[in-house]
């Protein structure tokens, strides 16, 4: 059985929730604790890969990314490809998670009692050390659970993916396009395999940090 | 922390394994067909092939924003024509094929269906096609819902696959109590399939073409010369596939 | 040393505080939701006026018309929150160490020295969910001063403490407070508490202020009739002036006269006729004892008669509502005069069953109120 889409798939999952967390942690914060004009709007367009249908969202993206794109040319000109690559599927799963995270974790940031971040302030301490001390210290379960969130999300992500990246074996077919396939082909036991690996991955990791929390108390 | 860079580190150092040098991007319906004919091409020539399948609308949306694709193989003409219009293919189109469109239902099932009149049936609740909107095979078999008035009868019933392959899934999976297919997606032998007519709807000549971006234009050529050449062929035609200069 | 005017429109409330103080420890005293949070984190820098300045001990920190405002990093002040707001995440040293930035070793022996003398030295490692509400509260005030601060806020400090605590730790707060020598403001709904912790009061009401009064003046002298009300001074009343004296004042009061002695401290620009408000604390108000005579003149004055009509167990007292024998509507609805006695007296004039008594007020005990 060909394994390279659960490989494929863990590398692109792994990826598209590290940027999303490197990304969506801080402005998660921003959303929470500052009012800035459009906001609201801002608010809005992050929850749109929940509204959209993921293939419908992939065209717009590859329509962005893709020969004709104004990304896609930007990118051409330094010689780097992402439509119809792993960086592709990378992007997809990513877009796809983002709102689960932020919501999260937006969450997480908005039930910290404004006093203890004000008391920060008062104690000299700057914005960027507060974030660090305070903020992060005390939503770091909302911050957990988004992340296992937005993991899920990436490694079970399809619609989008099947749009930017393709569904070329070998290249970028991850895990769900695979199963997809095997299950248009009727070839049953091989998608039964590769759903059963989705779930062990997703179980080893839920027990994995089901550890995690408990050791932090 | 460091943990966590380091498998950073590993997972992008270790590269995937290369792609076949040719990319094929077919249309659903050839789907059990080419996967014969793939592997014989391969062992002819010792090139490697990706075969990409889905529905052709997709598809040339895809090589319309810079997929990888040497060669094209779509379920008729008209998404070829379009792509050629844009420039964005190489050389003139080929006809391979021409479809066929068929009723299928489960052997198991106790309802036979033999015409298209045949699914006003009560108990054929529900009916499987491509989505007509991008899948040609789908856009055939509303054609030839029109053209025998069935359509506004029947479109109630009606289910969309993303393309044939899915169409067929869910008569496979019971969810849809008949449908119309590709006939060479109706083969297999847990289905039984009843052409249709093929006056009832516009010829599906299924076209090939060469892409522009291909950096392997001579391997692509090859490639549909040989799905039109001996071998090629004999696959197809087992597929219920008409050939070009082949009458019925 | 400290001038404070700060004015901003919320939704449905607006800031419109304006006080000075030449005195190091001042109280915000008022109901809750009439500003004085409010006040203190426009202080802090936690929130902008609209327009407002805001000076203490020479360093200007706000000034709208200057176009300065100091980010609350850069005030130095120290603020104990309400509820504290210790970090719950961080042990007792962790949370008092939180603002000492250097590795200055004056300032961490300075805060060593501060947590042995506010008792906190076994608490240490503790994290603030395991300490009790006295300890948590020594914690921020640790917190905050650790920092040295030139100023002191802290809102409620005494507030989620229970009674006799409360008591207790008003004294030693007001004593530390005086023994650092910092500029300290200090919220509270509490006027007793202000009194025995700050020097100067300001009073909130709804958003406004009075100007900043030394506590002796507030409780005992208050400026206006306004103020007398807002402090709950008891016995407000209003009566036309019959005469008017260098040292006294007549007024006409309930179909009788009533002597006030002059305060030397108010002026008093009215004439005859004109009505003054004035009140008599209840504690001031004498019954005079039936089987003694009254021999002594001053007594005489303000003597009146009436009946008790009304009465309300507080305890340690007895609190007496009086009706004097006169026709007439009377000056608090059902009656005339509130008095307060202590249990014992109570018991001993045994009033529970003697409704009808002689009052005197001695005329130094009629304060009269200037103005508004």
């Amino acid at each position: 059985m060909d394994v390279f889409p659960v490989w494929l798939s863990l590398r692109v999952a792994a990826l598209a929730t590290l940027l999303t967390v490197v990304a969506g942690v801080p402005l998660a914060w921003l959303l929470a604790r500052k009012h800035f004009p459009g906001r609201d709007l801002l608010s809005a367009l992050l929850l749109i890969p929940l509204v959209l249908p993921p293939t419908v969202l992939g065209y717009y993206l590859l329509t962005l990314i893709g020969s004709r794109g104004t990304v896609g040319r930007f990118l051409a000109r330094w010689d780097i490809e992402l439509a119809f690559t792993w960086r592709a599927a990378v992007l997809a799963a990513a877009v796809g998670s983002f709102p689960l995270l932020i919501k999260t974790t937006q969450s997480g940031f908005e039930g910290i009692d404004r006093r203890l971040e004000q008391a920060a302030a008062t104690l000299g301490h700057s914005e960027m050390s507060i974030f660090w001390t305070i903020s992060l210290p005390l939503a770091w379960r909302a911050i957990l659970a988004g992340t296992v969130l937005a993991f899920c999300r990436a490694l079970g992500e399809f619609g989008i993916t099947l749009m930017v990246a393709g569904n070329i074996p070998g290249l970028t077919q991850t895990l769900p396009l695979a199963i997809y396939d095997h299950v248009q082909a009727n070839q049953l036991d091989q998608a039964n395999m590769l759903s059963f690996v989705s779930i062990a991955i997703v179980l080893f990791l839920m027990v994995a940090l089901g550890r995690i929390a408990r050791l932090r108390f | 922390m460091r943990l966590i860079g380091l498998l950073a580190v590993a997972l992008f150092a270790l590269a995937p394994p290369q792609p076949g040098p040719l990319t094929v991007f077919a249309a659903s319906d050839l789907a059990p067909a080419f996967k014969q004919i793939v592997p014989q091409f391969e062992a002819h020539t010792r090139t490697r092939v990706t075969l990409v399948l889905g529905s052709t609308g997709v598809l040339a949306q895809q090589i319309r924003n810079g997929a990888p694709a040497d060669v094209f193989f779509a379920a008729n003409d008209t998404f070829i024509n379009d792509l050629a219009a844009e420039s964005l293919t190489l050389g003139r189109a080929t006809l391979y094929a021409q479809g066929r469109i068929a009723i299928v239902t489960l052997t198991s099932s106790t309802t036979r269906i033999d015409d298209l009149k045949g699914l006003a049936d009560a108990q054929i609740r529900r009916i499987a096609i491509a989505n007509p909107q991008h899948a040609p095979y789908g856009l055939a078999a509303k054609q030839a819902l029109d053209n025998t008035g069935l359509w506004r009868t029947l479109e109630p019933k009606l289910v969309f696959g993303e393309n044939v392959q899915q169409a067929v899934q869910f008569v496979r999976s019971g969810s849809a109590q008949a449908g119309i297919v590709a006939r060479s997606v109706a083969g297999t032998s847990d289905l039984r399939w009843a052409l249709v007519d093929a006056q009832l709807h516009a010829p599906l000549n299924q076209m090939a073409v060469v892409l522009a971006r291909t950096r392997q234009a001579a391997t692509a050529l090859s490639f549909i010369e040989f799905v039109n050449g001996t071998h090629g062929r004999a696959v197809m035609r087992q597929f219920g596939f008409l050939l070009p200069g082949e009458s019925h | 040393m400290l001038s404070v005017t700060v004015f901003r429109k919320f939704e449905d409330f607006t800031l419109d505080a304006a006080w000075t103080s030449d005195q190091p420890i001042v109280a915000l005293v008022g109901p809750s939701g009439s500003g004085k949070t409010l006040t203190l984190q426009s202080i802090a820098g936690l929130i902008t006026p609209d327009m407002g300045r805001v000076v203490a001990g020479g360093r200007v920190l706000f000034d709208s018309a200057g176009r300065k405002n100091l980010k609350p990093q850069e005030r130095r002040i120290g603020y104990v929150f309400q509820g504290y707001a210790l970090f719950p995440h961080m042990t007792v040293a962790k949370n008092i160490a939180y603002g000492v930035r250097d590795r200055d070793r004056s300032r961490i022996d300075r805060t060593t020295a501060l947590i042995e003398r506010l008792g906190l030295d076994g608490l240490r490692a503790r994290y603030p969910a395991e300490l009790s509400g006295g300890q948590q509260q020594r914690v921020a005030l640790a917190r905050a001063l650790a920092t040295d601060p030139d100023m002191l806020l802290l809102d409620e400090p005494l507030s989620a403490l229970d009674a006799p605590l409360r008591r207790e730790l008003a004294g030693e707060l007001g004593k530390t407070l005086r023994d650092l020598g910092k500029i300290a403001i200090l919220v509270t709904h509490d006027l007793i508490e202000a009194y025995r912790i700050a020097d100067t009061v300001v009073l909130y009401e709804k958003g406004q202020t009075t100007d900043a009064v030394s506590k002796n003046d507030l409780l005992w002298n208050p400026s206006s009739e306004r103020i007398a009300r807002l402090i709950g001074a008891r016995n407000v009343l209003r009566a036309p002036i019959a005469e008017s004296s260098d040292d006294a004042i007549i007024l006409d009061w309930r179909g009788g006269h009533l002597m006030a002695a002059r305060s030397p401290s108010h002026q008093l620009h009215a004439r005859v006729h004109d009505e003054l408000a004035f009140f008599v604390r209840p504690e001031y108000v004498r019954l005079i004892r039936k089987n003694r005579p009254v021999t002594d003149g001053l007594r005489q004055t303000n003597l009146f008669s009436g009946e008790i009509v009304g009465e309300r167990d507080e305890g340690t007292t007895w609190v007496l509502f009086f009706r004097l024998d006169r026709p007439g509507t009377p000056s608090q609805g059902t009656y005339d005069l509130e008095i307060e006695i202590p249990r014992l007296v109570y018991e001993r004039l045994n009033i529970s069953v003697d409704r009808h008594w002689e009052v005197s007020i001695h005329p130094g005990s009629i304060q009269v109120l200037p103005g508004h």
